[in-house]
């Protein structure tokens, strides 16, 4: 019952990594949680989709996170989409931090993958 | 001799007798001792009645027995000890009626003492003698040949005793009184002896200095020129030398000499005391004596209830039989010499133990918001050696508590260490994060490895406020109980699963029980209800009685470590522990350190604050991320490296919530492109975001009124 405050869980999607956020992310996991993000996106990854469903807290540590990862990955040309209920108290985060605006957000994880995926 | 032919008067008397009496007043004036002037007295009177024998018993009053004192013609009365009670016999029935008595022929008459019928006796006359109308003793004298004694013949021989009778009697009392003040002042001696040894002063030193001085004062009372003390030591049942007087390489050695083998050995296993007149090699095994040259030895056992905890010898270098006095007195210092070595000892472990105890046992409990916790420990009655239950609770974040009883097997030291470990490790596995029937899991497998032999019990307790849901699990403990908010008790049914470190493939099962708030939590160790002879059902029938009847878990606990529900004295260490889970106060008011690990119990808190409100779900996560914004930031940017605390206050206010987060530290200026989001987030959330900067440190107060918009 006491399991880490969040786990990451890393499905494949052909060149698009997806990792499910499951848990809650604040000041205290923030680091670990992007360094598992940063290991899951090995460089082979074309873009990277994190499916913020099973999220059950996130605040202005892991937008910050989300942010910073956002940046690193479009400098190597790499996508980053996340997936987000439309009704749930986390859009609304990304609302309020414009997170929403600069990079895509969907409430479904087939467009997420489909969005982040190479256009070939 | 023979007897006297011519009948006479009465008061008559001769030169020859009046002549003999003198030598009675002369005798009995003459500065002697009882036994010289008892001999003059029957000599004398032997030769003024003619007779052959004579012989003098003195009154026992104590016993009410005439004992032989002196004889003349017939000693061996007096060397046989020959005692004849008032009334009985010849002599008996003299000291009886208070009057002379004369027998004409002893085969006649019932003559209890058969020394008189050996030596020949035919004829006896006897007279009592008197002081002051008290009968002291008797007097006889007898003749071989038959003789009837006449009235004169009584009558001289009442006055020559009469004349005696002062004298004799003082000297019997002089002679009394010597052998008393001898005996009182062998027995001062002794005391002195003893007290030397049994000195209330000595308990104070520790327990090598206590043994040291007495083995000084044993020898020196003794006058031995060794003396050493060896304890046993129960795991290998030998005896170890551990401290000596004159023979000190014994204990530097570490000499240690198997039970039942050489002389120190013979003791303990006969435990009874050993003298050895002339030590030779075949009876002492241990080299050290025999190469100091001690020639006598003398060793007893020190006993404890019954039980042998070593030995006392003493040893000379000159040739020595010791007295059985000497025996006795080796003896009685040995006794008091264990019992102050053992309550030392047990003071020693005590202090150890409950130092160990006070350390382990957390004191206070944490503070947790929304939980009601207290918790007691008592020691077993002083006397008995302490050690081995325990408690502990803490806090595994996100309002979940974690809470601990254990009962380890065994007492003292070793208990109080095993406790130490034991502690350490729940508190590790759970930390780590596992989940109550992982930490027994571990534990179960630890203790297999530590110590196999050891058994030791747990009820492991995790108490989740925000989902109002307690986990049980427990190793052989005693059942906990959940005392509802109406007083009414449930025993939990957490039983069947094996103590610690019994079985190594023990599986552990999780309970799961939903928690209400006002419910209790009850945990106690076998100690506190446990009567020989009785179900542990009955005992748990009594707490669950007693926790109906008292409401307040603080005179709860004292009471069940007061031993309410035994029927005896306390006779096992006792922990309690009682947790309850009561409503959040209207107003919340928490200090945190300022360290990103307490914002998930932060978290928890607000939520659970917010819901008292009936603050709705959306309107919850805004306000809670919004709290955590600002912890955050004290936690970013408030202090530098190290340590720092924030304080959280909530209330509830004209359909408002309003929550402050105050610092002492100085903001430092976001850093970086990705910093500084968490004021924007508050404001947006909030529907007030005021930030107050003093010298003294910052407050934020943030403000959401509570209505269907603002819940959206």
């Amino acid at each position: 019952m006491s399991a880490p405050l969040a786990t990451l869980h890393e499905e494949c999607h052909g060149p698009v990594a997806v990792v499910r956020l499951e848990g809650q992310v604040d000041a205290s996991n923030v680091d670990l949680i992007g360094v598992g993000l940063r290991g899951i996106l090995t460089n082979h990854a074309r873009g990277l989709v994190v499916d913020l469903r099973p999220t059950t807290y996130l605040d202005s540590a892991g937008i910050n996170l989300l942010f910073v990862l956002g940046a690193e990955m479009r400098s190597r040309q790499q996508a980053l989409g996340l997936v987000v209920e439309n009704e749930a108290p986390i859009a609304r985060m990304l609302a309020i931090t414009a997170l929403d605006r600069s990079f895509p957000v969907h409430s479904t994880l087939d467009a997420a993958v489909a969005d982040a995926s190479p256009t070939t | 001799m023979g007897a006297v032919g011519k009948p006479r008067e009465p008061d008559e008397l001769d030169a020859r007798e009046l002549s003999a009496l003198a030598r009675v007043t002369d005798a009995a004036l003459g500065h002697r001792t009882l036994g010289e002037l008892l001999d003059e007295v029957l000599k004398s009177v032997t030769e003024i009645v003619s007779a052959d024998t004579a012989a003098f018993l003195v009154l026992d009053s104590a016993t009410n027995e005439l004992v032989a004192r002196a004889a003349d013609g017939i000693e061996a009365e007096v060397e046989l000890g020959v005692r004849i009670p008032v009334g009985r016999g010849f002599a008996g029935r003299i000291a009886e009626q208070r009057r002379p008595v004369v027998i004409e022929d002893i085969d006649a008459d019932d003559v209890l003492a058969p020394v008189l019928r050996k030596q020949g006796i035919r004829s006896l006359l006897g007279v009592p003698m008197m002081v002051d109308g008290d009968v002291i003793g008797v007097l006889h004298v007898g003749t071989r040949a038959p003789r009837v004694f006449t009235r004169a013949d009584q009558r001289l021989l009442q006055l020559a005793v009469d004349r005696a009778a002062l004298t004799i009697d003082r000297a019997i009392r002089h002679e009394q009184d010597r052998r008393r003040r001898a005996e009182a002042e062998d027995m001062a001696r002794e005391l002195v002896a003893l007290s030397r040894v049994t000195d209330a002063g000595l308990g104070w030193l520790p327990l090598d200095e206590l043994l040291q001085e007495l083995l000084t004062r044993i020898a020196e009372i003794l006058a031995a020129d060794t003396a050493a003390v060896l304890l046993l030591d129960t795991r290998t049942d030998e005896l170890v030398a551990r401290a000596a007087k004159g023979i000190e390489e014994e204990v530097e050695q570490g000499v240690r000499i198997p039970v039942g083998r050489g002389f120190a050995g013979r003791i303990a296993a006969q435990r009874q005391a050993v003298a050895i007149a002339d030590v030779n090699h075949a009876d002492v095994l241990n080299p050290i004596l025999r190469e100091k040259g001690i020639r006598s030895l003398l060793g007893v056992p020190l006993l404890v209830e019954g039980d042998v905890i070593g030995v006392l010898h003493v040893g000379t270098l000159t040739p020595r039989l010791f007295s059985a006095a000497d025996q006795k007195l080796l003896q009685l210092a040995a006794d008091r010499a264990a019992l102050a070595i053992e309550r030392a000892r047990l003071y020693e472990q005590r202090r150890v133990v409950e130092a160990m105890q006070r350390a382990l046992l957390p004191d206070p409990l944490p503070d947790i918001p929304g939980l009601d916790m207290f918790a007691r420990y008592r020691p077993a009655a002083v006397g008995q050696t302490i050690g081995g239950d325990w408690y502990d609770a803490f806090e595994l974040g996100g309002g979940r508590v974690a809470l601990v009883v254990g009962d380890v097997m065994g007492r003292g030291v070793e208990a109080a260490a095993l406790m130490a470990q034991l502690r350490t490790a729940v508190r590790a596995y759970a930390f780590e994060g596992h989940a109550p029937v992982s930490v027994a899991d571990r534990l179960n497998r630890l203790f297999d490895n530590v110590r196999p032999t050891t058994m030791t019990t747990l009820c492991y307790a995790v108490m989740d406020a925000a989902n109002e849901t307690l986990f049980v699990v427990s190793a052989g403990h005693v059942p906990p109980l959940l005392v509802e908010p109406d007083g009414k008790s449930i025993m939990l049914p957490v039983i069947g699963d094996p103590p610690l470190g019994v079985v190594r493939t023990a599986q552990f099962r999780e309970h799961r029980f939903p928690l209400h708030v006002g419910s209790t939590l009850l945990v106690v160790t076998d100690g506190a209800i446990e009567v020989p002879g009785e179900p542990l059902d009955a005992g748990l029938d009594r707490l669950a009685a007693l926790a109906a009847r008292e409401r307040d878990i603080r005179r709860l606990c004292a009471a069940v470590v007061g031993g309410e529900l035994l029927k005896g004295p306390l006779g096992d260490d006792v922990a309690v522990l009682a947790a309850r889970l009561v409503e959040l106060p209207d107003r919340l008011q928490r200090r945190w350190p300022a360290d990103a690990r307490v914002l998930l119990a932060v978290r928890h808190l607000v939520r659970r604050w917010l819901a008292k409100w009936k603050v709705g779900d959306d309107a919850a996560y805004d306000i809670t991320v919004s709290v955590q914004e600002a912890c955050t930031n004290v936690i970013d940017h408030a202090y530098g490296p190290g340590s720092g605390e924030f304080e959280l206050n909530a209330r509830h206010q004209q359909g408002a919530i309003v929550i402050s987060v105050r610092d002492t530290g100085g903001w430092r200026d976001p850093r970086g492109d990705h910093r500084g989001r968490g004021l924007p987030i508050m404001r947006a959330l909030m529907d007030s975001v005021e930030v107050e900067r003093t010298d003294d440190g910052t407050t934020v107060v943030l403000r959401r009124a509570l209505t269907e918009g603002a819940s959206a």
